[in-house]
Protein backbone atom coordinates (compact mmCIF):
# COMPACT_ATOMS: atom_id res chain seq x y z
CA UNK A 1 0.00 0.00 0.00
CA UNK A 2 1.59 3.32 -1.00
CA UNK A 3 1.98 6.23 1.39
CA UNK A 4 -0.73 8.30 -0.27
CA UNK A 5 -3.22 5.50 0.27
CA UNK A 6 -2.21 5.13 3.93
CA UNK A 7 -2.71 8.87 4.35
CA UNK A 8 -6.16 8.68 2.79
CA UNK A 9 -7.22 5.75 5.00
CA UNK A 10 -5.85 7.54 8.05
CA UNK A 11 -7.91 10.63 7.18
CA UNK A 12 -11.08 8.51 6.97
CA UNK A 13 -10.22 6.86 10.31
CA UNK A 14 -9.51 10.25 11.94
CA UNK A 15 -5.84 9.53 12.59
CA UNK A 16 -3.19 12.18 12.02
CA UNK A 17 -0.05 10.18 11.35
CA UNK A 18 3.56 11.36 11.33
CA UNK A 19 5.72 10.78 8.24
CA UNK A 20 7.54 7.99 10.11
CA UNK A 21 4.26 6.28 10.98
CA UNK A 22 3.02 6.52 7.39
CA UNK A 23 6.25 4.98 6.15
CA UNK A 24 6.09 2.14 8.68
CA UNK A 25 2.37 1.37 8.22
CA UNK A 26 2.73 1.47 4.45
CA UNK A 27 5.27 -1.33 4.58
CA UNK A 28 3.39 -3.35 7.26
CA UNK A 29 0.04 -3.14 5.47
CA UNK A 30 1.60 -4.12 2.17
CA UNK A 31 2.94 -7.30 3.81
CA UNK A 32 -0.35 -8.08 5.53
CA UNK A 33 -2.59 -7.46 2.51
CA UNK A 34 -0.29 -9.51 0.34
CA UNK A 35 -0.69 -12.38 2.82
CA UNK A 36 -4.50 -11.92 2.79
CA UNK A 37 -4.53 -12.66 -0.96
CA UNK A 38 -4.53 -16.40 -0.13
CA UNK A 39 -8.26 -15.92 0.49
CA UNK A 40 -8.71 -15.34 -3.24
CA UNK A 41 -8.31 -19.13 -3.61
CA UNK A 42 -11.22 -19.83 -1.23
CA UNK A 43 -14.65 -20.42 -2.74
CA UNK A 44 -17.14 -17.58 -2.41
CA UNK A 45 -20.39 -18.44 -0.67
CA UNK A 46 -23.63 -16.59 -0.26
CA UNK A 47 -25.07 -18.67 2.59
CA UNK A 48 -22.89 -17.29 5.36
CA UNK A 49 -24.12 -15.78 8.62
CA UNK A 50 -22.93 -12.58 10.26
CA UNK A 51 -22.37 -14.40 13.56
CA UNK A 52 -20.73 -17.78 14.13
CA UNK A 53 -23.88 -19.21 15.74
CA UNK A 54 -27.55 -18.60 15.06
CA UNK A 55 -28.71 -15.55 16.98
CA UNK A 56 -32.45 -15.02 17.36
CA UNK A 57 -34.04 -11.67 17.95
CA UNK A 58 -35.01 -11.23 21.57
CA UNK A 59 -38.16 -9.24 22.25
CA UNK A 60 -38.97 -7.59 25.54
CA UNK A 61 -42.11 -6.11 26.94
CA UNK A 62 -42.75 -2.64 25.57
CA UNK A 63 -42.27 -0.92 28.89
CA UNK A 64 -40.07 2.01 29.77
CA UNK A 65 -37.08 1.25 31.91
CA UNK A 66 -33.68 2.74 32.59
CA UNK A 67 -30.48 0.78 33.13
CA UNK A 68 -28.21 3.75 33.81
CA UNK A 69 -29.25 7.28 34.75
CA UNK A 70 -28.14 9.60 31.89
CA UNK A 71 -27.02 12.11 34.52
CA UNK A 72 -24.33 9.63 35.59
CA UNK A 73 -23.16 9.31 31.98
CA UNK A 74 -23.04 13.10 31.58
CA UNK A 75 -20.63 13.35 34.49
CA UNK A 76 -17.84 12.01 32.30
CA UNK A 77 -18.53 14.44 29.43
CA UNK A 78 -18.32 18.20 28.86
CA UNK A 79 -21.79 19.58 29.52
CA UNK A 80 -23.38 23.00 29.42
CA UNK A 81 -26.86 23.57 30.85
CA UNK A 82 -27.66 19.88 30.56
CA UNK A 83 -26.43 19.55 26.96
CA UNK A 84 -23.34 17.57 25.94
CA UNK A 85 -20.71 19.82 24.38
CA UNK A 86 -18.82 18.64 21.32
CA UNK A 87 -16.49 20.19 18.74
CA UNK A 88 -17.58 22.49 15.91
CA UNK A 89 -19.09 20.90 12.81
CA UNK A 90 -17.99 23.70 10.48
CA UNK B 1 -8.62 -19.07 51.13
CA UNK B 2 -8.87 -15.46 52.29
CA UNK B 3 -6.31 -15.97 55.08
CA UNK B 4 -3.64 -17.05 52.57
CA UNK B 5 -3.66 -13.81 50.64
CA UNK B 6 -2.20 -10.60 52.04
CA UNK B 7 -2.29 -7.15 50.52
CA UNK B 8 1.47 -6.84 50.88
CA UNK B 9 1.99 -10.10 49.01
CA UNK B 10 -0.28 -8.95 46.18
CA UNK B 11 1.50 -5.62 45.94
CA UNK B 12 4.93 -7.21 45.79
CA UNK B 13 3.71 -9.77 43.28
CA UNK B 14 2.46 -7.01 41.05
CA UNK B 15 5.67 -5.01 41.36
CA UNK B 16 7.64 -7.99 40.14
CA UNK B 17 5.33 -9.40 37.45
CA UNK B 18 3.18 -6.38 36.34
CA UNK B 19 0.11 -8.61 36.18
CA UNK B 20 -2.45 -6.02 37.23
CA UNK B 21 -3.17 -2.70 35.58
CA UNK B 22 -4.99 -1.78 38.78
CA UNK B 23 -4.94 -3.60 42.09
CA UNK B 24 -7.60 -3.42 44.81
CA UNK B 25 -6.77 -0.71 47.34
CA UNK B 26 -5.64 -1.70 50.79
CA UNK B 27 -8.69 -0.36 52.60
CA UNK B 28 -11.11 -2.35 50.42
CA UNK B 29 -8.97 -5.45 50.69
CA UNK B 30 -8.82 -5.31 54.48
CA UNK B 31 -12.55 -4.61 54.68
CA UNK B 32 -13.25 -7.76 52.65
CA UNK B 33 -10.83 -10.03 54.51
CA UNK B 34 -12.53 -13.20 55.70
CA UNK B 35 -15.79 -12.19 54.02
CA UNK B 36 -15.38 -13.70 50.56
CA UNK B 37 -15.45 -17.26 49.23
CA UNK B 38 -12.87 -16.88 46.47
CA UNK B 39 -10.72 -14.20 44.85
CA UNK B 40 -10.91 -13.37 41.18
CA UNK B 41 -9.62 -10.84 38.67
CA UNK B 42 -11.14 -9.33 35.56
CA UNK B 43 -9.32 -8.50 32.36
CA UNK B 44 -9.04 -4.75 32.00
CA UNK B 45 -11.55 -4.66 29.12
CA UNK B 46 -14.37 -5.76 31.44
CA UNK B 47 -16.31 -2.91 33.00
CA UNK B 48 -16.12 -2.62 36.77
CA UNK B 49 -17.78 -0.05 38.95
CA UNK B 50 -14.93 0.24 41.45
CA UNK B 51 -11.87 0.00 39.18
CA UNK B 52 -10.83 1.84 36.07
CA UNK B 53 -11.57 -0.09 32.87
CA UNK B 54 -8.97 0.97 30.35
CA UNK B 55 -8.54 -2.09 28.12
CA UNK B 56 -4.78 -1.51 28.20
CA UNK B 57 -5.21 1.80 26.37
CA UNK B 58 -4.14 5.34 27.24
CA UNK B 59 -7.25 6.65 25.49
CA UNK B 60 -9.39 5.18 28.29
CA UNK B 61 -7.24 6.55 31.10
CA UNK B 62 -9.50 7.71 33.92
CA UNK B 63 -12.56 5.76 32.76
CA UNK B 64 -14.45 4.13 35.63
CA UNK B 65 -17.74 2.75 34.32
CA UNK B 66 -20.98 3.28 36.25
CA UNK B 67 -21.78 -0.45 36.07
CA UNK B 68 -20.28 -3.94 36.30
CA UNK B 69 -20.01 -6.31 33.34
CA UNK B 70 -22.48 -9.17 33.80
CA UNK B 71 -19.72 -11.77 34.26
CA UNK B 72 -18.10 -9.64 36.97
CA UNK B 73 -21.44 -9.05 38.68
CA UNK B 74 -22.24 -12.77 38.64
CA UNK B 75 -18.94 -13.69 40.30
CA UNK B 76 -19.35 -10.97 42.92
CA UNK B 77 -22.83 -12.12 43.92
CA UNK B 78 -21.47 -15.67 44.15
CA UNK B 79 -19.09 -14.53 46.88
CA UNK B 80 -16.06 -13.52 44.83
CA UNK B 81 -13.71 -10.69 45.74
CA UNK B 82 -12.41 -8.79 42.75
CA UNK B 83 -8.75 -8.15 43.60
CA UNK B 84 -7.69 -6.38 40.43
CA UNK B 85 -7.91 -5.67 36.73
CA UNK B 86 -5.43 -7.71 34.75
CA UNK B 87 -3.01 -6.31 32.25
CA UNK B 88 -3.67 -6.88 28.56
CA UNK B 89 -2.69 -5.83 25.06
CA UNK B 90 -4.46 -2.60 24.11
CA UNK B 91 -8.09 -3.53 23.27
CA UNK B 92 -6.91 -7.15 22.86
CA UNK B 93 -4.59 -6.32 19.97
CA UNK B 94 -1.65 -8.63 20.47
CA UNK B 95 -0.25 -12.11 20.94
CA UNK B 96 2.46 -11.38 23.52
CA UNK B 97 0.92 -8.82 25.92
CA UNK B 98 3.58 -6.31 24.92
CA UNK B 99 1.08 -3.70 23.67
CA UNK B 100 -0.28 -2.42 26.99
CA UNK B 101 0.01 1.19 28.09
CA UNK B 102 0.22 -0.03 31.69
CA UNK B 103 3.32 -2.21 31.67
CA UNK B 104 4.30 -5.56 30.24
CA UNK B 105 3.45 -8.59 32.42
CA UNK B 106 6.24 -11.11 32.99
CA UNK B 107 5.97 -14.84 32.55
CA UNK B 108 5.97 -16.53 35.97
CA UNK B 109 8.17 -19.35 34.65
CA UNK B 110 10.80 -16.97 33.23
CA UNK B 111 10.46 -13.18 33.61
CA UNK B 112 12.43 -12.64 30.38
CA UNK B 113 9.64 -14.32 28.45
CA UNK B 114 6.15 -13.23 27.37
CA UNK B 115 2.98 -14.27 29.20
CA UNK B 116 1.19 -14.44 25.88
CA UNK B 117 -1.67 -12.22 24.88
CA UNK B 118 -3.89 -10.65 25.02
CA UNK B 119 -5.07 -11.92 28.46
CA UNK B 120 -1.45 -12.16 29.64
CA UNK B 121 -1.99 -10.64 33.08
CA UNK B 122 -4.91 -13.00 33.70
CA UNK B 123 -2.95 -16.17 32.90
CA UNK B 124 0.13 -15.06 34.85
CA UNK B 125 -2.00 -14.24 37.89
CA UNK B 126 -3.48 -17.74 37.90
CA UNK B 127 -0.01 -19.29 37.56
CA UNK B 128 1.19 -17.24 40.54
CA UNK B 129 -1.84 -17.40 42.85
CA UNK B 130 -3.23 -20.72 43.97
CA UNK B 131 -7.04 -20.80 43.95
CA UNK B 132 -7.36 -17.70 41.80
CA UNK B 133 -9.99 -17.42 39.07
CA UNK B 134 -9.41 -15.01 36.18
CA UNK B 135 -12.09 -13.65 33.90
CA UNK B 136 -10.48 -13.39 30.48
CA UNK B 137 -11.62 -12.56 26.96
CA UNK B 138 -10.78 -14.18 23.64
CA UNK B 139 -11.31 -12.80 20.16
CA UNK B 140 -8.77 -14.86 18.21
CA UNK B 141 -6.91 -16.81 20.90
CA UNK B 142 -6.44 -14.40 23.77
CA UNK B 143 -7.35 -17.04 26.36
CA UNK B 144 -5.67 -20.12 24.89
CA UNK B 145 -2.36 -18.44 24.04
CA UNK B 146 -1.56 -16.98 27.47
CA UNK B 147 -2.90 -20.09 29.21
CA UNK B 148 -0.45 -22.15 27.16
CA UNK B 149 2.53 -19.83 27.77
CA UNK B 150 1.81 -19.62 31.53
CA UNK B 151 1.04 -23.32 32.08
CA UNK B 152 -2.58 -22.96 33.19
CA UNK B 153 -6.05 -23.89 31.92
CA UNK B 154 -7.92 -21.50 29.65
CA UNK B 155 -11.47 -22.17 28.47
CA UNK B 156 -13.12 -20.15 25.75
CA UNK B 157 -16.82 -21.05 25.76
CA UNK B 158 -19.10 -21.08 22.74
CA UNK B 159 -19.79 -17.64 21.26
CA UNK B 160 -22.83 -16.35 23.17
CA UNK B 161 -22.47 -18.69 26.18
CA UNK B 162 -21.33 -15.89 28.50
CA UNK B 163 -22.98 -12.48 28.36
CA UNK B 164 -20.73 -9.77 26.97
CA UNK B 165 -22.64 -6.95 28.58
CA UNK B 166 -19.96 -4.63 29.93
CA UNK B 167 -17.20 -5.91 27.67
CA UNK B 168 -15.26 -3.19 25.86
CA UNK B 169 -15.67 -4.56 22.35
CA UNK B 170 -12.86 -5.51 20.04
CA UNK B 171 -14.83 -7.48 17.45
CA UNK B 172 -18.51 -8.19 18.10
CA UNK B 173 -18.84 -11.33 16.03
CA UNK B 174 -15.76 -12.89 17.65
CA UNK B 175 -15.51 -11.70 21.28
CA UNK B 176 -16.08 -14.31 24.01
CA UNK B 177 -15.62 -14.14 27.77
CA UNK B 178 -14.07 -17.19 29.42
CA UNK B 179 -12.06 -18.36 32.38
CA UNK B 180 -8.45 -19.05 33.23
CA UNK B 181 -7.86 -21.29 36.23
CA UNK B 182 -5.68 -24.13 37.53
CA UNK B 183 -7.97 -27.17 37.55
CA UNK B 184 -10.97 -28.83 35.96
CA UNK B 185 -12.65 -28.66 39.37
CA UNK B 186 -12.46 -24.86 39.18
CA UNK B 187 -13.99 -24.97 35.71
CA UNK B 188 -16.85 -27.13 36.92
CA UNK B 189 -17.46 -24.69 39.76
CA UNK B 190 -17.08 -21.33 38.06
CA UNK B 191 -18.13 -21.77 34.43
CA UNK B 192 -21.82 -22.25 35.34
CA UNK B 193 -21.69 -19.07 37.46
CA UNK B 194 -20.86 -16.83 34.50
CA UNK B 195 -22.84 -18.70 31.81
CA UNK B 196 -26.47 -18.34 30.84
CA UNK B 197 -28.80 -15.88 29.15
CA UNK B 198 -28.69 -12.19 29.98
CA UNK B 199 -31.31 -9.85 28.55
CA UNK B 200 -28.64 -7.14 28.31
CA UNK B 201 -26.76 -9.16 25.67
CA UNK B 202 -29.07 -10.65 23.00
CA UNK B 203 -26.30 -12.91 21.68
CA UNK B 204 -26.45 -14.80 24.99
CA UNK B 205 -30.18 -15.45 24.77
CA UNK B 206 -30.25 -18.18 22.11
CA UNK B 207 -28.13 -20.68 24.06
CA UNK B 208 -29.14 -24.12 25.26
CA UNK B 209 -28.65 -24.79 28.98
CA UNK B 210 -25.04 -25.44 29.99
CA UNK B 211 -24.91 -29.18 30.60
CA UNK B 212 -21.72 -30.36 32.29
CA UNK B 213 -22.78 -33.97 32.78
CA UNK B 214 -20.21 -36.58 31.83
CA UNK B 215 -19.52 -37.11 28.15
CA UNK B 216 -17.57 -40.09 26.87
CA UNK B 217 -14.67 -39.18 24.60
CA UNK B 218 -13.80 -42.00 22.20
CA UNK B 219 -12.10 -40.41 19.21
CA UNK B 220 -10.11 -37.24 18.71
CA UNK B 221 -8.91 -35.84 15.38
CA UNK B 222 -5.65 -33.97 14.69
CA UNK B 223 -5.79 -31.76 11.58
CA UNK B 224 -2.55 -32.59 9.78
CA UNK B 225 -2.38 -29.04 8.37
CA UNK B 226 -2.12 -27.71 11.93
CA UNK B 227 1.20 -29.48 12.44
CA UNK B 228 3.01 -27.51 9.74
CA UNK B 229 5.36 -24.88 11.17
CA UNK B 230 5.38 -26.20 14.74
CA UNK B 231 8.68 -25.92 16.63
CA UNK B 232 10.52 -29.12 17.53
CA UNK B 233 10.02 -28.78 21.28
CA UNK B 234 6.28 -28.14 20.95
CA UNK B 235 5.82 -31.02 18.51
CA UNK B 236 7.71 -33.41 20.79
CA UNK B 237 5.60 -32.46 23.85
CA UNK B 238 2.40 -32.64 21.81
CA UNK B 239 3.20 -36.10 20.37
CA UNK B 240 4.02 -37.34 23.86
CA UNK B 241 0.69 -35.98 25.16
CA UNK B 242 -1.15 -37.78 22.35
CA UNK B 243 0.66 -40.99 23.27
CA UNK B 244 -0.51 -40.62 26.90
CA UNK B 245 -4.05 -39.88 25.71
CA UNK B 246 -4.13 -43.06 23.63
CA UNK B 247 -2.36 -45.36 26.07
CA UNK B 248 -3.60 -44.19 29.45
CA UNK B 249 -7.00 -42.71 28.60
CA UNK B 250 -7.81 -45.28 25.88
CA UNK B 251 -8.91 -42.56 23.48
CA UNK B 252 -8.28 -43.10 19.78
CA UNK B 253 -6.42 -40.18 18.15
CA UNK B 254 -6.29 -40.03 14.35
CA UNK B 255 -5.04 -37.59 11.78
CA UNK B 256 -7.67 -35.76 9.73
CA UNK B 257 -7.48 -33.27 6.90
CA UNK B 258 -8.75 -29.72 7.29
CA UNK B 259 -7.73 -27.91 4.15
CA UNK B 260 -9.66 -24.72 4.98
CA UNK B 261 -7.33 -23.96 7.90
CA UNK B 262 -5.02 -21.95 5.64
CA UNK B 263 -7.81 -19.46 4.97
CA UNK B 264 -8.79 -19.01 8.62
CA UNK B 265 -6.04 -16.61 9.71
CA UNK B 266 -6.54 -13.95 7.00
CA UNK B 267 -10.33 -14.26 7.33
CA UNK B 268 -10.05 -13.72 11.05
CA UNK B 269 -7.86 -10.62 10.68
CA UNK B 270 -10.19 -9.14 8.07
CA UNK B 271 -13.29 -9.60 10.25
CA UNK B 272 -11.58 -8.62 13.49
CA UNK B 273 -9.97 -5.44 12.19
CA UNK B 274 -13.06 -4.42 10.19
CA UNK B 275 -15.21 -4.67 13.30
CA UNK B 276 -12.53 -3.12 15.52
CA UNK B 277 -12.15 -0.11 13.25
CA UNK B 278 -15.83 0.72 13.72
CA UNK B 279 -15.89 -0.12 17.45
CA UNK B 280 -12.97 2.17 18.15
CA UNK B 281 -14.64 5.10 16.40
CA UNK B 282 -16.34 5.94 19.71
CA UNK B 283 -13.01 6.92 21.29
CA UNK B 284 -12.74 10.48 20.10
CA UNK B 285 -12.18 12.64 23.16
CA UNK B 286 -15.83 13.27 24.01
CA UNK B 287 -16.72 10.29 26.19
CA UNK B 288 -14.91 7.49 28.02
CA UNK B 289 -11.51 8.29 29.51
CA UNK B 290 -9.62 11.09 27.84
CA UNK B 291 -11.97 14.05 27.33
CA UNK B 292 -10.61 17.02 25.44
CA UNK B 293 -11.28 20.60 26.54
CA UNK B 294 -11.00 22.46 23.28
CA UNK B 295 -14.58 22.26 22.00
CA UNK B 296 -13.97 25.27 19.75
CA UNK B 297 -11.84 23.11 17.46
CA UNK B 298 -13.27 21.67 14.22
CA UNK B 299 -14.45 18.08 14.78
CA UNK B 300 -11.88 16.64 12.37
CA UNK B 301 -9.01 18.21 14.29
CA UNK B 302 -10.60 17.47 17.66
CA UNK B 303 -11.14 13.76 16.95
CA UNK B 304 -7.87 13.20 15.06
CA UNK B 305 -5.70 14.84 17.70
CA UNK B 306 -6.93 12.76 20.60
CA UNK B 307 -6.98 9.49 18.63
CA UNK B 308 -3.48 10.03 17.22
CA UNK B 309 -2.03 10.93 20.58
CA UNK B 310 -3.61 8.26 22.76
CA UNK B 311 -4.01 5.14 20.58
CA UNK B 312 -0.96 2.86 20.57
CA UNK B 313 0.82 1.75 17.41
CA UNK B 314 -0.90 -1.63 17.05
CA UNK B 315 -4.33 -0.05 17.57
CA UNK B 316 -3.57 2.42 14.77
CA UNK B 317 -2.33 -0.38 12.52
CA UNK B 318 -5.52 -2.41 13.02
CA UNK B 319 -7.78 0.62 12.57
CA UNK B 320 -6.06 1.35 9.26
CA UNK B 321 -6.29 -2.25 8.13
CA UNK B 322 -9.96 -2.57 9.06
CA UNK B 323 -10.86 0.76 7.49
CA UNK B 324 -9.12 -0.30 4.28
CA UNK B 325 -10.95 -3.65 4.15
CA UNK B 326 -14.34 -1.92 4.54
CA UNK B 327 -13.82 0.63 1.75
CA UNK B 328 -16.16 0.73 -1.21
CA UNK B 329 -14.78 -1.62 -3.83
CA UNK B 330 -12.91 -3.79 -1.31
CA UNK B 331 -15.83 -5.06 0.77
CA UNK B 332 -16.51 -8.09 -1.45
CA UNK B 333 -12.86 -9.04 -1.71
CA UNK B 334 -12.18 -8.86 2.01
CA UNK B 335 -15.15 -8.66 4.39
CA UNK B 336 -17.67 -10.78 2.48
CA UNK B 337 -14.97 -13.25 1.47
CA UNK B 338 -13.95 -13.60 5.11
CA UNK B 339 -17.57 -14.38 6.03
CA UNK B 340 -17.57 -17.07 3.33
CA UNK B 341 -14.39 -18.53 4.79
CA UNK B 342 -15.94 -18.60 8.25
CA UNK B 343 -18.80 -20.70 6.83
CA UNK B 344 -16.37 -23.06 5.05
CA UNK B 345 -14.21 -23.58 8.17
CA UNK B 346 -17.32 -24.16 10.27
CA UNK B 347 -18.61 -26.81 7.88
CA UNK B 348 -15.24 -28.52 7.87
CA UNK B 349 -15.25 -28.71 11.67
CA UNK B 350 -18.82 -30.07 11.60
CA UNK B 351 -17.80 -32.73 9.08
CA UNK B 352 -14.98 -33.84 11.38
CA UNK B 353 -17.30 -33.87 14.40
CA UNK B 354 -19.48 -36.46 12.64
CA UNK B 355 -16.72 -38.98 13.37
CA UNK B 356 -14.73 -37.41 16.20
CA UNK B 357 -15.67 -36.06 19.62
CA UNK B 358 -12.94 -33.41 19.75
CA UNK B 359 -10.27 -31.83 17.57
CA UNK B 360 -6.81 -31.35 19.07
CA UNK B 361 -3.71 -29.41 18.10
CA UNK B 362 -0.88 -27.64 19.90
CA UNK B 363 -2.07 -24.30 21.29
CA UNK B 364 0.87 -22.24 20.08
CA UNK B 365 3.53 -23.12 17.50
CA UNK B 366 6.38 -22.28 19.91
CA UNK B 367 7.05 -21.87 23.64
CA UNK B 368 6.73 -18.43 25.25
CA UNK B 369 9.26 -16.28 23.38
CA UNK B 370 11.81 -13.98 25.02
CA UNK B 371 11.05 -10.25 24.82
CA UNK B 372 14.31 -9.76 22.92
CA UNK B 373 13.04 -12.12 20.20
CA UNK B 374 9.59 -10.50 20.07
CA UNK B 375 11.23 -7.14 19.33
CA UNK B 376 12.67 -8.59 16.13
CA UNK B 377 9.30 -9.84 14.85
CA UNK B 378 7.37 -7.98 12.15
CA UNK B 379 3.61 -7.43 12.63
CA UNK B 380 2.76 -10.13 10.08
CA UNK B 381 5.00 -12.64 11.90
CA UNK B 382 3.10 -11.89 15.10
CA UNK B 383 -0.27 -12.34 13.38
CA UNK B 384 0.88 -15.67 11.96
CA UNK B 385 1.68 -16.93 15.46
CA UNK B 386 -2.11 -17.12 16.01
CA UNK B 387 -2.72 -19.69 13.27
CA UNK B 388 -3.68 -22.47 15.71
CA UNK B 389 -5.87 -20.45 18.07
CA UNK B 390 -7.75 -18.54 15.39
CA UNK B 391 -9.80 -21.35 13.72
CA UNK B 392 -12.07 -22.26 16.69
CA UNK B 393 -12.42 -18.57 17.55
CA UNK B 394 -13.42 -17.71 14.00
CA UNK B 395 -16.31 -20.19 14.11
CA UNK B 396 -17.26 -19.58 17.76
CA UNK B 397 -16.65 -23.16 18.88
CA UNK B 398 -15.71 -23.82 22.52
CA UNK B 399 -12.09 -24.74 23.14
CA UNK B 400 -9.70 -25.29 25.99
CA UNK B 401 -5.95 -25.04 26.38
CA UNK B 402 -4.40 -27.46 28.86
CA UNK B 403 -0.76 -27.79 29.92
CA UNK B 404 0.65 -30.86 28.14
CA UNK B 405 4.42 -30.70 28.63
CA UNK B 406 7.45 -28.65 29.68
CA UNK B 407 10.60 -27.77 27.79
CA UNK B 408 13.41 -26.92 30.23
CA UNK B 409 10.72 -25.89 32.68
CA UNK B 410 8.78 -23.69 30.21
CA UNK B 411 5.17 -24.85 29.75
CA UNK B 412 3.63 -26.10 26.52
CA UNK B 413 -0.11 -26.40 25.93
CA UNK B 414 -2.46 -28.28 23.68
CA UNK B 415 -5.86 -27.05 22.57
CA UNK B 416 -9.04 -29.10 22.22
CA UNK B 417 -12.06 -27.93 20.26
CA UNK B 418 -15.66 -29.16 20.65
CA UNK B 419 -18.85 -28.50 18.67
CA UNK B 420 -20.95 -25.45 19.59
CA UNK B 421 -22.44 -25.63 23.13
CA UNK B 422 -20.54 -28.87 23.98
CA UNK B 423 -18.35 -27.42 26.74
CA UNK B 424 -18.97 -30.62 28.72
CA UNK B 425 -16.73 -32.60 26.36
CA UNK B 426 -13.87 -30.20 27.09
CA UNK B 427 -14.47 -30.38 30.81
CA UNK B 428 -14.65 -34.17 30.74
CA UNK B 429 -11.39 -34.40 28.81
CA UNK B 430 -9.73 -31.90 31.20
CA UNK B 431 -10.75 -34.06 34.16
CA UNK B 432 -9.40 -37.21 32.50
CA UNK B 433 -6.19 -35.43 31.50
CA UNK B 434 -5.53 -34.29 35.06
CA UNK B 435 -5.68 -37.90 36.22
CA UNK B 436 -2.71 -38.84 34.03
CA UNK B 437 -0.68 -35.61 33.76
CA UNK B 438 0.61 -33.50 36.63
CA UNK B 439 0.65 -29.73 36.16
CA UNK B 440 3.63 -27.74 37.40
CA UNK B 441 3.41 -24.26 38.85
CA UNK B 442 6.25 -21.80 39.31
CA UNK B 443 7.89 -21.20 42.64
CA UNK B 444 7.05 -17.64 43.65
CA UNK B 445 10.10 -15.79 44.99
CA UNK B 446 9.59 -12.13 45.90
Amino acid sequence: MDKQEVNEIARIARLALSDEEIEEFSSDLEDILSYFSVMDEAPTRDDFMLNPVMIENVMRDDEQYQVIDPEILRQSMKVFEGYVRGPRLS
Amino acid sequence: MSDKLSFEFLTRLNEKYKIFSQLINEEEFLKAEGRYHFHFSAKDNLCTIDFQSRAGSRILDGYTPPFDATAVRRLRISGGLLIGKTNMDEFGFGTFCTNSAYGVPRNPFDPDRSCGGSSGGAAATVALLDGHIALAVSTGGSISCPASFCGVIGITPTYGRVSRYGLIDYSNSLDKIGLICRSATDLRTYLPLISGPDSLDPTSCSQPILDLSSSRIKRIGIPKEAMEGISGEVEAAFRKAIEITEEQLSIKVEEVSMSSLRFALPAYYVLATSEASTNLARYCGMRFGIVKDDVNAHFNTFFSEVRSKFFGKEAKRRILLGTYCRRIGFRDRYYLKALSVRQIVKEEYLRIFQDFDLVVMPTMPFIAPRFSDIQKMKPLDMYKADFLTVPPNLVGMPHISLPCGYYHGIPIGFQLVAPHWEERRLLHFAECWESVFEYQFPEVKL
